[in-house]
């Protein structure tokens, strides 16, 4: 739901001086009390849209809206739904809300979850092949949107994950975020200094992470790799 | 002279001559010539189909049709497949279902779209209606497999299970699995699509249900299940219509050449779909069957590149309807205009929508190429990243016939991109040229001109789509002032206000719903809506908080309007609000 919010805020930027968390999204209790509404005419000048061109072509509505309306009520209820979906809906919603992170403008291009997720799918396990590109040949180039899946693989840790490089902009963050990853599994030193980044490159070799600058890393890294340190 | 009135006819009579007739409109008319053909046609009426779940309530139409069969029912607006309905919004179908088990014990068939069904609502369906055979889930959610398992545990009757498109969740990961829940005798399967599920099918089970189905028309995997796998499956079922496959990225000669031959045994198949993963070497053994296809889907087949889709639909003389991704590129579309003559349906979807640069050479060529080769084309979607004015011209030209027209160009406000003018006068030819269009969406750069265009030529404009578009609330004044038939509308991010939603608020009356996302709608005049418009609910959607925290005339995020019977709804989230339902009584 966070994450809707920071996307859902309206395009109207004139909305100033309110605190836009007042109320709270996430509040579900039952509202008694029935809010009554004042006239807003002090601060509607803030919130009108500069375009009016078509005063002309409509004239006066009725008088305007009038000052008082105590006829729209928070009719905010207790959202036992949301709570059960959250629980089921798992893994379905972590893809929403990483399809909601790849572009600025929610819902748009008009494309239904559903296929975003199976062209995404597939995309990803094109890259995955090592040294193959695309065959459009625009493989991760297109645009900064597309995310980079790649598979880390740890060893002596029987499951592979995957991470996005497309979410990082150097080593650092990237070994950082691989530690909290692999916490769980091994006993990482302080300085990480019992495990060596690997990747395999394009052409299918392994190197040493590290060597290249990140912009090189990120566009022939085709999967990681973390090894034990010999003892 | 004696006039022949409608009681003096035995209602047996009456009640069999309205059995011929099916469509709601027609229905609708007969019940209003008298009270005893308002009786006798509401008690025949078996079929049932409601736009809006909340435009009316279950007590309420069980009271009119006490004996309904087929029960359609469609929750959510539409630009919820888009992300923009928050999640929790409503579109629960559990009281439907709960009052249709008691009152409709002889209900066959619900079909559901865009609505929020639980297991729970699964298993009373399963065991209330004895009859039951038609269950359809298009982009539904909140159920998981176990559901699944009550349907096909229970339902022993059941022809069809398709699950279009629904979020599923799969509770089954280890031990049992919902398909052999079907028991052994059950044989009256006639359609299945489970090309939504995520996981692994049990084969087994799923062979054996194939096997023992002979009224197998529809099959429909999912990903999960491999190419070697579906020959096994055609062989079991080679009467097979419809054909969804799974992923097929296995190449093996052997599987290949064994697919093929199981391909051509089947003499019926007429619709493809599926195609996941699809090594393009595989379409070989596809290619037997081409010139019987009249339907095919490869909209998830991301690895197939312009030359082989270009060899494929060469062969498919037969073709109507064609969804594909703009791997097609305009060489291939020019293929299909040349090989497709009797293509009536053509949808071309982006493969990389958030790419900045075009990865295809796909552009508005493709696009004319069809509407010139393929007379009978009336229906398009396509997504696209460029457009002028002089090609829409063409295609209104070459294609009065058009009813359904959906543009998609990829980057908003995006204008002619030879002249970089708006593409008002190309879309103004769409509308005025083909007289029977029914459906339209719009993209580009467009001015409050188009608009005019459309509220003047769009008579019989049911359903229209606006996104970045319009100047001013003229625009929105046109089309609710000028669209006589229009029946669904919704909006995203146009400078639309106040002023053309108050003058036209009788209009809205008139149709199903009006969806404004991102405008210029105030709080205040959301409110006046309500408060006038008795038979409408105006929701306002807002996740900012309530709207009484900010000045009336401020913007509200979402806005969805709807013509109802039922007043409004008791199971709103906390983001939603509406008129308070005794706001008649007054001020306090």
């Amino acid at each position: 739901m966070e994450l809707q919010l920071a996307l859902a805020l309206p395009v109207h930027n004139s909305v100033k001086g309110f605190d836009l968390n007042d109320g709270g999204i996430e509040s579900k209790e039952p509202v008694a009390s029935r809010l009554w509404s004042y006239g807003g005419s002090l601060e509607s000048k803030k919130c009108l849209k500069n375009k009016r061109s078509s005063e002309e072509a409509f004239g006066k509505m009725g008088g305007g809206v009038p000052q008082i309306f105590p006829l729209m009520v928070w009719s905010g209820q207790p959202n036992e739904e949301d709570d059960r979906k959250g629980q089921n809906r798992k893994t379905s919603s972590i893809v929403n809300k990483n399809e909601v992170e790849e572009n600025h403008v929610v819902g748009w291009p008009p494309i239904k979850s559903w296929m975003k997720k199976q062209l995404h799918q597939q995309q990803q396990q094109q890259h995955h092949q090592a040294g193959r590109v695309k065959n459009d040949g625009v493989a991760e180039r297109s645009g900064g949107r597309n995310s980079l899946y790649v598979k880390v693989k740890m060893e002596g840790v029987a499951i592979a994950r995957k991470i996005d490089l497309r979410l990082f902009h150097s080593y650092q963050a990237l070994t950082n975020t691989l530690i909290s990853m692999f916490d769980k599994e091994q006993k990482f030193d302080k300085n990480g200094v019992n495990y060596t980044l690997t990747y395999q490159d394009k052409e299918g070799d392994w190197l040493l992470a590290g060597d290249v600058p990140w912009q090189t890393f990120i566009e022939s890294v085709q999967r990681l790799g973390i090894l034990r340190n010999g003892g | 002279m004696k006039m022949m009135m409608g009681s003096s006819f035995p209602e047996e009579v009456l009640e069999h001559v309205f059995s011929f007739i099916e469509r709601d409109k027609d229905r609708n008319a007969i019940s209003t010539v008298c009270q005893s053909w308002y009786e006798i046609e509401r008690w025949s009426r078996r079929r049932v189909f409601v736009g809006n779940c909340y435009a009316v309530s279950p007590a309420i139409l069980i009271k009119r049709f006490p004996d309904v069969r087929c029960l359609e029912l469609k929750g959510k607006p539409h630009f919820a497949d888009f992300n923009l309905v928050p999640e929790g919004w409503g579109a629960y179908v559990a009281p439907w279902i709960a009052a249709a088990s008691s009152a409709y014990p002889w209900l066959e068939e619900i079909r559901l779209k865009r609505m929020v069904i639980p297991d729970d609502s699964l298993e009373l369906i399963s065991k209330s209606f004895k009859n039951f055979k038609v269950l359809v889930l298009s982009s539904c959610e909140g159920f998981s497999t176990e559901g699944l398992a009550a349907i096909a545990a229970n339902c022993r009757n059941l022809r069809e299970l398709d699950l279009r498109e629904s979020e599923v969740e799969d509770l089954n990961q280890s031990s049992g699995h919902w398909l052999s829940h079907f028991p052994d005798n059950y044989t009256s399967l006639v359609s299945l699509n489970i090309a939504c599920l995520n996981s692994d099918v049990s084969f087994t089970a799923l062979e054996r249900l194939v096997g023992r189905c002979p009224n197998l028309r529809t099959l429909r995997l999912n990903r999960a299940v491999p190419l070697d796998r579906l020959a096994i499956l055609l062989r079991r079922a080679p009467q097979l219509v419809e054909l969804g496959t799974g992923e097929a990225s296995d190449l093996r000669p052997d599987v290949l050449s064994n697919l093929s031959g199981a391909f051509s045994r089947c003499k019926e198949l007429k619709n493809l779909s599926g195609f996941w993963d699809v090594a393009p070497g595989y379409l070989t053994g596809v290619y037997p069957i081409c010139p019987r296809l009249t339907s095919l889907n490869l909209s998830y087949a991301a690895t197939i590149q312009s030359s082989d889709l270009i060899k494929l639909v060469s062969q498919c003389q037969n073709l109507q309807k064609l969804w594909v991704l703009d791997y097609i590129e305009d060489l291939g579309l020019e293929a299909l205009a040349a090989s497709c003559k009797d293509l009536r349906e053509l949808r071309v979807f982006p493969s990389e929508p958030f790419g900045v640069e075009p990865n295809v050479l796909l552009t508005e060529q493709g696009l004319v190429s069809v509407s010139e080769g393929c007379p009978k084309l009336h229906s398009v979607l396509y997504f696209c990243r460029q457009m002028s004015n002089d090609a829409l011209r063409t295609i209104a030209r070459n294609r009065p016939n058009m009813t359904r027209f959906r543009l998609c160009i990829i980057e908003p406000r995006t204008p002619d991109y030879l002249t970089l003018e708006s593409l008002d006068m190309g879309f103004g030819a769409i509308v005025e040229h083909c007289k029977d269009l029914r459906r339209l969406s719009l993209s580009g750069l467009l001015t409050d001109r188009v608009f005019e265009y459309i509220g003047t030529y769009g008579k019989k404009l049911e359903m229209l789509s606006v996104a970045f578009a319009g100047d001013s609330d003229l625009g929105l004044h046109h089309i609710l002032s000028g669209c006589e038939n229009l029946r669904k509308l919704e909006i995203r991010d146009c400078p639309f206000g106040d002023k053309a939603l108050l003058a036209n608020a009788a209009k809205l009356e008139t149709m199903r719903s009006l969806w404004m996302s991102s405008c210029s709608v105030s709080f205040g005049a959301c409110k006046l809506l309500g408060q006038k418009m008795p038979m409408l609910n105006v929701e306002v959607i807002d996740e900012r908080g309530p709207p009484d925290s900010r000045p009336e005339s401020c913007p509200v995020e979402k806005l969805y309007i709807y013509r109802t019977v039922s007043g409004p709804r008791l199971d709103m989230p906390g983001f939603v609000w509406t008129k308070d339902e005794d706001s008649a009584l007054g001020l306090s």
